[in-house]
Parts: structure tokens; C-alpha cells; sequence
């Protein structure tokens, strides 16, 4: 029985977005108009660039001329430039004067004609007109028809970088060609099933031995690759608060330049006796955001340096369920603490998407003390650094990562000290999923 | 029309299964349609649920594909299996929380669609309350300082 | 054994359940579905609802859709994220392919000015029609104004708890639509976590 395309789906109960079939059908002609375009831009390309290139470098047949004269052509309507050249050569005992420089000139293209007049005139510059004595130069010319003639051969530098328009476009149109004929009519199952297909099945390690996969957990590369000085590995921040910090600093830099030139224009206005009364009004409130946004930068800046770098270094990593850990931590600065801890902490974030609102909500699931300091100080070049050890409880959950759902482990150092605010330094680590013999010994029920 | 319903049963009877392990199981319809079903879908997936937007991933797919000639009784039991991967494990957690099942979906002839669906654990993950040395009550990531156990 | 596990850890509050379209609509103080079916056939399809963060105009739009297909109707339905001032969609190439009738914008007010006036004309010219959910008044006829009131908040909890223990109480519900100013879509998670630390006393059974 032939299918029908139905324009619109009955509901009943649950519901689901209907017509999804018409919708995918005019999705899947978007995407073949997109790559036809593609297509069609590129053959178009490909006949007027490389063509004509391909031609002059194969077919046509090299022979010297003798060079007449020089000049830089305006085109008719635009501002853009050409050189051309008159040159004077024998074939076949007929001797020929043509107007030359590339096959773009010859053929009249658009595209032989460019904006600027100065390098133009210096490209007609490079052959030299001598009355006297004329000198000879390459030249090649077609043996069809020898009236065709160039000097210069090679194509222009832009010629590659104007396929990547008609490439971006075929590229788009047949990803999302494939993507939506792939797709069409496939359940939710089928497509994840093919999806999932394309993903790399196993992991090499560095020296060729393979791993096993943890589909969906994260594999920490980024946390592996900075070796410690204590320990085997330091951990890096979560969040770095370098390029925030040089971020506030180039939007404070700006904003207080532009409002800066005004204010010297409206100063210089006043102290040459024209002041400017609404220039003047109307820059106090941005001179007061600049004010704000300097302070805000420098109090930032004195937080970060002034506080000072946390380093936390760990004896191995990834983490297992059950594993027991070294850790190292260093706090530098000039501080007064009045407390110091290092925590082992887990966290679940759900991500939840409904038209214009985005809401991410984060929940802390376990957090375990591993150290704590109280009142000490903190010398300039003397950081304070500390060791403890750390165990990953046995049924824990391994670190996960979807789209939409996370679940992270980190290591949290928190300091409370005199003059500044609480400061909270995360660091994240990876757990991996427990082995074989904790898995059993740790399950636990919620009879408490 | 009594639409029919899918059953699915799974080797070991609801234990947890452990990561590598093989998950083998049979599914069967309660009845069969007044035609035959144009194909059927079977998938080992683990889903996520709670406060986000749901996540997916499937494990193991078998297709089918049928003629108008039925060649076999869907009544009866139907096996599959499959080694299951080393993660992600079932969990049970406060906002996110990751499920595993086996789901079957028939494509009746009229185009309709008949879903089931039997979850499992995989991995003995305690729920997230039961795990460490205190449960933390914090709705908001702690950037105020330390919490005291 | 796992079935029963798996009602118990259920959450009826979660985001696949309270998503708009996952249950039904529930109408409460607004006219019935076929009254605003008609009041949308006589303006031509061209209507709007207004409705504060949380009010359900998505589930609204959600029912509305499902309803107009029903009648054989095309409908295109489009969902606009914040700062998503342009259409992401080609409307002419998608218009030309299919045989639309009605184009649903979730999100209005997130277009740009010109946008807006793009769509409205491309709508006119081609007689579609335009049916959009907005924070604030924007310029079509007003199909229905959301108002979210406590009532309603209890009768979609009573909904979302069908066939699960109950677990959350009126009290609840109106604790939490307190809470959150009458955003509904914010009670129902403020809800989540009330079940959920409940329902773990009924664990494995």
C-alpha cells in the first residue's frame, strides 16, 4: 500500500508535535536548493576562474614579445583598476599588436579589474617601455587563435578564497541534506542508534594500549596533561580568573577611551570658551560608568593578586570509586585566614530549555572535609601548603556528561580571610565508574 | 481496533546488572493486529530524567522488517542480547537522574505506533542521599564559604 | 521488582512532564478549546497570547496546535530562544515547499521590530495565518490573557500526581506558587524537590 504523506496527525492523550513529515519534507527541500546553489556556485567558479587558468598554462604556446607601452585602465562605470600592456610579436610570419596583460584582461572579466590603482600602475610599471631599444618579454598566446595573448599567467590570491562561498553553501546544504534524509521518519531510537554508530568506539592511551570506553563520562585530558611538582598531577581551575579579569579590563579600557576623547573635546571646547553645556550633561553618566567599571576592574584585579594563586596537585588521576588519594595544596598571598578548607564535593546540574527562558540549576549531592585550617597568616613568598589524603566513597557516581544533564566531582578550597570576601577556588577531577568488586559491596537501600 | 500490548521480560528478573555483563531478555505482543505490523524497533537506551531537559542515548538497535506475509508469531516470546557498556550506570540522583531500559516499538500498518518498556539498573549506584558521610541540603552551588559538616 | 523500583523513583514533576504538550491543557477561568478554535476562525487565525514568565502560553500554543491540525490545517511552529531576534527558519523556501496555514511563533517579543513587520506582511501576502505568545501586548488581536492563579497551579498538580502517590499538599502548592509570584513554571520545579525529598521514604520496595 502506497503511503500517504498526511498533512496533520490526530491526537489523543499524549500528545506530540504533529506534522512532523511535511515539516521534514520542506526542510529536506531547503537543503536541496541549498546544495544545488552550492553546486551551480561552484561549477560557475570552476569555469570562470580555473578554466580560463588551466587553459593558458596548458594549451597556450609560450613565445617572446616586444613591449610597446603601458598604461593602467579605469573601468567604465566602478572605481577599480587594470594594468594592460601593448605589445608587438610573430606568428607564423604575421606580426600581431594587441592590448594584453592576463587571460582576465583578454577576455574582458570584471574580475581583471581591482580597487587599487597604485599596485595596478606598479604591476604595468614591471615591464619597461624603451623607444630605443624595446626589450622583449614572455608572452603566450593561443595557437586557435593568436590574437589571444597574455603576460602574466597565475591566478590571483583571492581566486581559492571565492570558492569558500559556494563551498560553505554546498557544504551546509548537503550535511543538512543528509542529516534530514538520514533522519526522515526514523524514531527517537533509531536516530540516537545511527548517531551514536559515528562515535569512536575504543581510546589508545598514549603508548598504543587500548581502553576501554566510558561512553558519557568525561576522559580529563585536560586535567592529566599539566604534571605536578609534588604530586603526579596538578589540578587546573575550574574557572581561570585570567580572561574574564583581561576581558573586564579591554571593555573598561574602551569605554573610559571613547568617553575620555569626548571628555578632552568637551574640556577643550570650555577652556577655548565654547562649552558645549549639553556635551557636557550628557558625558556624566558615562564618565560614571567608566569610574565603575575601572573600579570595579582594579578591585578585581587586587582580589585575584592580592589573594593569590591556589595550586592543588593530586597523586593520580582519573578517580575510582573506593581509590584513595594524596592531594597537595598551595595558597600564596598576603593574607590574615580565619579558615582555610579543602573539600571533596559532587554536583548534578540539569539544564532545562522552554522558549525564552533557559534554566540551569546546580545541586550539591555529597561533599566530604578533607582539611581544615583555622586562623594563620599567610606571607608575602612564603605560600601555605598543606597535604591530606582523600577517598572517593565506594558507591559514588562516576562523573557524567550529556547534553542537557552533568554530573561533576571537584575539589572545592574555600578561604575566609581578614580584608577580603570568602574566596572559592573549584577544581575539577573525573571519577570513573567503580570496578567490579565495589560495585556489589556498596549498594546500599534508603532504610536508613 | 484492540490495540496490542508489548510485553518484555528480562533474564534474571529484575536483578542489577553490572557493566560488561550480558542483558538478554525476550518481548512478545499480547495479541496481534488485524494487520501485520510494517516493522519493529528494539533498543537498549538509557534515558536521563529530573529537572532537565531529558538526554538519550541508545546502546543496542534491532530493526524488522516485515512483508504483508507475517513469517513470525510476535505472540511468542522474541529473544534479544547484549553486552552492556561500562557507563553510563543507572543513578538515582536529587535533579538528574539516569535510567536504562529496553524498549520496543511496533509500527502498526494503520501508522500508528505501540511503545514498551521495561527498565533495569545497571551498576549498583546507591541512591545519592546514601552515599559519604552526611547529605548535603544545599539547593545552590555553596560560593559563600564552606558549609560544616 | 524493577517496575516497582522504578514508579517509586518516579518524579511526577519532572521536566519531561510538565514540558508544555506533555499533559493535557487545562483551561480553567479561559474559554473551552472550541471557543477559542472559533475565535481564532473569525479573526482569520491571526491572534495573540499574553501572558507573564511561567503562565503556560507554550502549553496553550501547545494545545492550540494540536487542535487546529486536527481540522486539517497546516501548522508551523516555531519556538524563539532568548536573543533569538531573527527567524531561524527560511519561511519563504519552507512556505513555497509545504502547504503551511497557519504559522505559531512562541516567543514573539523576541524578534527584532523588523522582523515582526517582515512576518506580519509575508503573513498577509501569502493569507497566513499568525498565531503568537507574548509577555506583552504586540499589536494582533488578543486571543486570551494569562492570569495564573493558585486554583489553577492545584488543578495541574492534582493532574501531574494522577496514578502517583501523593505527595505533594495544597499547602505545598500554595507555599511554592507564593514563593515564586504565581509562576507556574517555577512552582512545578520548587515542587520537584518537595516530592523528591518525600518520595524517598517509599524507595525500594
Amino acid at each position: 500500500m502506497a503511503r500517504v504523506i498526511r498533512l496533520y496527525e490526530k491526537k489523543r492523550g499524549h500528545r506530540r508535535t504533529g506534522s512532523a513529515r511535511v515539516g521534514r519534507l520542506g526542510e529536506l527541500l531547503f537543503f536541496a536548493v541549498l546544495s544545488l546553489l552550492g553546486v551551480v556556485g561552484l561549477a560557475a567558479m570552476f569555469f570562470w576562474l580555473v578554466v580560463p587558468q588551466w587553459q593558458v598554462s596548458h594549451r597556450f604556446v609560450p613565445h617572446t614579445c616586444v613591449v610597446l607601452d603601458t598604461r593602467v585602465r579605469k573601468h567604465p562605470t566602478e572605481d577599480l583598476f587594470r594594468p594592460e600592456v601593448k605589445i608587438e610579436y610573430q606568428v607564423d610570419g604575421k606580426t600581431y599588436v594587441q592590448w594584453t596583460y592576463d587571460i582576465a584582461t583578454v577576455r574582458d572579466d570584471p574580475s581583471s579589474y581591482l580597487p587599487d590603482q597604485k599596485e595596478q600602475a606598479e604591476a604595468a610599471a614591471r615591464f619597461v617601455v624603451d623607444p630605443e631599444k624595446p626589450r622583449e618579454y614572455p608572452c603566450w598566446y593561443d595557437p586557435a587563435d593568436p590574437h589571444l595573448v597574455v603576460v602574466c599567467r597565475g591566478s590571483k590570491w583571492w581566486t581559492w578564497l571565492a570558492f569558500s562561498v559556494p563551498l560553505s553553501v554546498l557544504l551546509i546544504g548537503a550535511v543538512g541534506l543528509v542529516y534530514t534524509w538520514v533522519s526522515w521518519d526514523k524514531s527517537a531510537e533509531r536516530k540516537a542508534a545511527i548517531s551514536s554508530r559515528l562515535a569512536p568506539k575504543r581510546v589508545l592511551r598514549a603508548n598504543g594500549e587500548s581502553r576501554p570506553q566510558f561512553p558519557y563520562v568525561p576522559d580529563g585530558k585536560e586535567i592529566t596533561n599539566s604534571p605536578g611538582t609534588k604530586l603526579r598531577f596538578r589540578l587546573p581551575m575550574a574557572a581561570s580568573p585570567g580572561w574574564p579579569l583581561f576581558g573586564l579590563f579591554l571593555a573598561a579600557v574602551l569605554w573610559n577611551g571613547i568617553v575620555g576623547a569626548a571628555a578632552v573635546y568637551a574640556f577643550t571646547l570650555f577652556s577655548q570658551g565654547r562649552p558645549d553645556w549639553r556635551l557636557n550633561i550628557g558625558l556624566i553618566p558615562f564618565v560614571i560608568i567608566g569610574l565603575a567599571l575601572l573600579g570595579y576592574f582594579i578591585r578585581r584585579l587586587v582580589m585575584t593578586t592580592g589573594v593569590g594563586p591556589t595550586l592543588v596537585e593530586i597523586s593520580d588521576h582519573p578517580l575510582v570509586p573506593g581509590g584513595n588519594y594524596r592531594l597537595f595544596v598551595s595558597q600564596s598571598g598576603r593574607l590574615k585566614v580565619q579558615r582555610f578548607s579543602v573539600a571533596l564535593v559532587c554536583e548534578e546540574e540539569a539544564v532545562y530549555r522552554q522558549g525564552t527562558n533557559a534554566r540551569s540549576e546546580t545541586r550539591e549531592v555529597f561533599r566530604q572535609q578533607l582539611l581544615c585550617h583555622e586562623g594563620f597568616e599567610v606571607g608575602s613568598g612564603v605560600p601555605f601548603e598543606a597535604e591530606c589524603t582523600m577517598q572517593v566513597p565506594g558507591g559514588a557516581m562516576h562523573s557524567f556528561r550529556a547534553a542537557n544533564n552533568q554530573v561533576r566531582w571537584k575539589v572545592l578550597v574555600a578561604a575566609e580571610a581578614d580584608g577580603w570576601p570568602p574566596v572559592v577556588r573549584g577544581f575539577p577531577v573525573v571519577v570513573y565508574p567503580p570496578s567490579e568488586h565495589n560495585i556489589l559491596a556498596y549498594q546500599c537501600t534508603d532504610r536508613l | 481496533m484492540h490495540r496490542p500490548i508489548v510485553i518484555i521480560r528480562l533474564d534474571g528478573n529484575g536483578r542489577v546488572y553490572r557493566p560488561g555483563e550480558v542483558l538478554s531478555g525476550e518481548f512478545r505482543l499480547s495479541a496481534l493486529p488485524e494487520r501485520p505490523p510494517k516493522a519493529l524497533e528494539v533498543s537498549v537506551l538509557w534515558y536521563t530524567e529530573g529537572k532537565g531537559d531529558p538526554d538519550m542515548a541508545v546502546h543496542e538497535f534491532w530493526r524488522y522488517r516485515f512483508s504483508d506475509q507475517l513469517s513470525v508469531d510476535l505472540r511468542r516470546p522474541q529473544r534479544f542480547s547484549t553486552q552492556l557498556p561500562n557507563s553510563p550506570l543507572s543513578y538515582e540522583g536529587q535533579i538528574v537522574k539516569l535510567r536504562w531500559c529496553v524498549r520496543v516499538r511496533v509500527f502498526l500498518a494503520d501508522g500508528k505506533e505501540v511503545v514498551g518498556q521495561k527498565v533495569f539498573r545497571l551498576g549498583g549506584i546507591p541512591p545519592a542521599k546514601c552515599i559519604g558521610n552526611g547529605f548535603a541540603a544545599s539547593q545552590r552551588t555553596a560560593l559563600l564559604g564552606v558549609v560544616d559538616p | 521488582m524493577s517496575d516497582c523500583w522504578h514508579l517509586a523513583a518516579e518524579n511526577p514533576f519532572s521536566a519531561s512532564r510538565v514540558r508544555p504538550g506533555a499533559t493535557p491543557f487545562i483551561f480553567d477561568e479561559l474559554p473551552s478549546l472550541d471557543r477559542l478554535l472559533e475565535q481564532l476562525r473569525a479573526s482569520k487565525y491571526w491572534g495573540q497570547i499574553v501572558g507573564p514568565h511561567g503562565s503556560g502560553k507554550s502549553a496553550l500554543l501547545a494545545a492550540l496546535k494540536a487542535a487546529l491540525e486536527s481540522t486539517g490545517l497546516e501548522v508551523l511552529y516555531i519556538e524563539l530562544r532568548a536573543g533569538q531576534h531573527r527567524l531561524p527558519i527560511n519561511l519563504r523556501k519552507l512556505a513555497g515547499a509545504t502547504k503551511i496555514s497557519v504559522i505559531i511563533v512562541d516567543g514573539y517579543e523576541q524578534l527584532g521590530w523588523l522582523a515582526r513587520m517582515w512576518l506580519k506582511r509575508f503573513c498577509r501576502r501569502r493569507k497566513l495565518g499568525l498565531l503568537v505568545s507574548t509577555h506583552h501586548p504586540a499589536g494582533l488581536s488578543t486571543l486570551a490573557t494569562l492570569r495564573p492563579s493558585l486554583t489553577l497551579a492545584q488543578k495541574i498538580v492534582a493532574q501531574l500526581q494522577q496514578g502517583y502517590p501523593e505527595l505533594v499538599l495544597p499547602a505545598d502548592v500554595a507555599a511554592c506558587f507564593a514563593a515564586t509570584y504565581g509562576n507556574l513554571r517555577e512552582t512545578l520545579f520548587a515542587l520537584y524537590d518537595i516530592y523528591e525529598q518525600r518520595r524517598s521514604g517509599l524507595g525500594k520496595l
